[in-house]
């Protein structure tokens, strides 16, 4: 009787029944907290909650997922037994041609360096890239996301983008003291500006949910073939410019999807790329005061005059 | 002071209780999905909170479904609230029935699977209105196909565990 007073709980024939008023009160709890924390309008309290959960748990994840990190390479590993011979040849084949490839790449690099030092051309800032071991993955219907075991302490910031050996995984969004949570491009909240690499043709790149998110807002008639390497255009100021992303192709119903370079090995390791989005011009600067002026004409512009080239006050 | 013994036999099933569901939720979302593969990982702490109320009917009140709920959103990274309005809903209307005299799999497994049906019906639901879009059914369909087909397994060995705690009760009572 105390057990079923406790938990609200009544005991009858045709099975166990839970207090109406309880069971109400919790599902009202739920909901509110599924309002409050929807994705595009998540309120502050409730995301420093999320970072603070994450920080807590990731230790015990971390050594959870241990176990479990051989077996996430079982895949690609089971993929290649059947073609290992063909690709030892191909990869031997492609060394000696990278070989020279790596020796135009010195040089192509040497010459860059003096072109933008001629040009003082400003580069994007990256500072060196965090390691950090994937420690919860689970994704679903509703969300694809990583949870990670690097955050604010080791200089993991929101927004810095998320990178596989093959190509772009995502983005950060949440960041807590040792771990942060970073959003997949598969998500249906990613939005990402790219483009194709042979043509420059601009687009956006949607998650849905499914494993190949769609381009879309591209133009009306899209320089696009199937096999374009997509990557990122840094139109966004959220990514930088020129981040591998996949291969476009159409699906069944004609539309372009782009399947995924980072989806050709198991997300356990990645490197979050510290970027520096170039920031926006804020308020004009208030012009010095000049000399002579007082009062309510201190620092107003000049006003124009409807003739051109004259400005009223200067006589 | 010494404690009576219904109580000091409830804190070591409260212990398993709380460690079962606490380590139903880490291998839940533990990195297991295999590149290039669809991810067919069971929901494993809809099994443990539907085991733990098929036999300790009390320890799965509507505030511990909830905090369940609210446990598995927030280590998957999804909007919190979502997998507690599914499970409740599912409780409620599914209402487990305690397994006195209840040693079979068959009966176990079938009221399992509309539990399990209501709770993913519902998270589809209430997923979808959180997100703002129809959520894919496809990966929620292979999770609840990947829950419904371990869970005979785990039934099983419920059920067994059950039986021999039976026998070893009445010899002991003979």
């Amino acid at each position: 009787m105390l057990a079923q007073r406790w938990t609200g709980r009544r005991q009858n024939d045709d099975g166990v029944r839970f207090a109406p008023a309880l069971t109400i009160a919790c599902i009202v709890i739920a909901l509110v907290l599924t309002f409050l924390d929807r994705p595009d309008a998540r309120i502050a309290p409730l995301a420093s909650l999320r970072a603070g959960f994450n920080d807590l748990s990731a230790p015990v994840l971390a050594l959870a997922a241990r176990p479990f990190r051989g077996l996430a390479n079982t895949g690609p590993w089971w993929r290649n037994q059947l073609a290992l011979a063909e690709e030892n040849r191909q990869l031997r084949l492609q060394i000696s041609e990278l070989r020279a490839w790596r020796d135009v790449a010195l040089a192509v690099q040497e010459r860059n360096a003096r072109y933008r030092e001629a040009l003082n051309l400003q580069g994007l800032e990256t500072g060196e890239r965090i390691t950090a071991w994937t420690v919860a993955d689970r994704s679903n219907a509703f969300v694809r996301s990583r949870l990670v075991g690097a955050g604010a302490e080791a200089g993991v910031r929101a927004g810095f983008p998320a990178v596989n050996v093959y190509g772009l995984v995502g983005r950060i969004v949440d960041v807590g003291q040792s771990s942060s949570r970073i959003l997949l491009l598969t998500d249906l909240n990613s939005r990402v500006a790219v483009m194709a690499d042979r043509s420059n043709a601009r687009a956006l790149l949607l998650g849905d949910n499914t494993g190949q998110p769609r381009l879309e807002y591209l133009s009306r008639e899209p320089d696009l073939v199937d096999g374009d390497r997509i990557v990122t255009s840094g139109d966004d100021n959220i990514l930088p410019r020129g981040l591998p992303v996949g291969q476009a192709f159409r699906d069944g119903q004609g539309r372009w999807r782009v399947a995924l370079y980072s989806d050709a090995a198991p997300l356990d390791l990645v490197w979050i790329w510290p970027f520096e989005t170039v920031e926006f011009p804020g308020d004009e600067p208030e012009p010095d005061e000049p000399a002579g002026l007082t009062g309510d004409m201190a620092g107003a512009p000049p006003a124009i005059s409807a003739e051109p080239g004259l400005v009223e006050g200067d006589g | 002071m010494r404690a009576s013994p219904d109580r000091s036999a409830l804190w070591p099933s409260v212990a398993g209780f709380m460690m079962s569901l606490l380590l139903a939720l880490v291998l839940y979302t533990a990195p297991s999905s295999v590149a290039g593969l669809p991810d067919l990982t069971p929901s494993l702490p809809l099994i443990a909170l539907y085991i733990w109320a098929v036999r300790r009917p009390w320890f799965v009140s509507p505030p511990v479904i909830l905090l369940a709920g609210l446990l598995q959103d927030l280590i998957s990274g999804g909007v919190m609230g979502v997998w507690a309005v599914a499970y409740l809903a599912a409780f409620a209307i599914a209402r487990p029935r305690s397994d006195e005299g209840v040693a079979d799999v068959l009966p176990l497994t079938v009221r399992f699977i509309v539990l399990a049906l209501l709770a993913f019906g519902a998270a589809w639901a209430v997923g979808s209105a959180a997100i703002g879009a129809p959520a894919g059914v496809w990966p929620l369909i292979t999770e609840a196909l990947m829950t419904i087909l371990l869970f005979p397994v785990l039934g099983w060995l419920f059920a067994r565990r059950k039986e021999r705690a039976a026998m070893f009760n009445s010899g002991r009572g003979g």
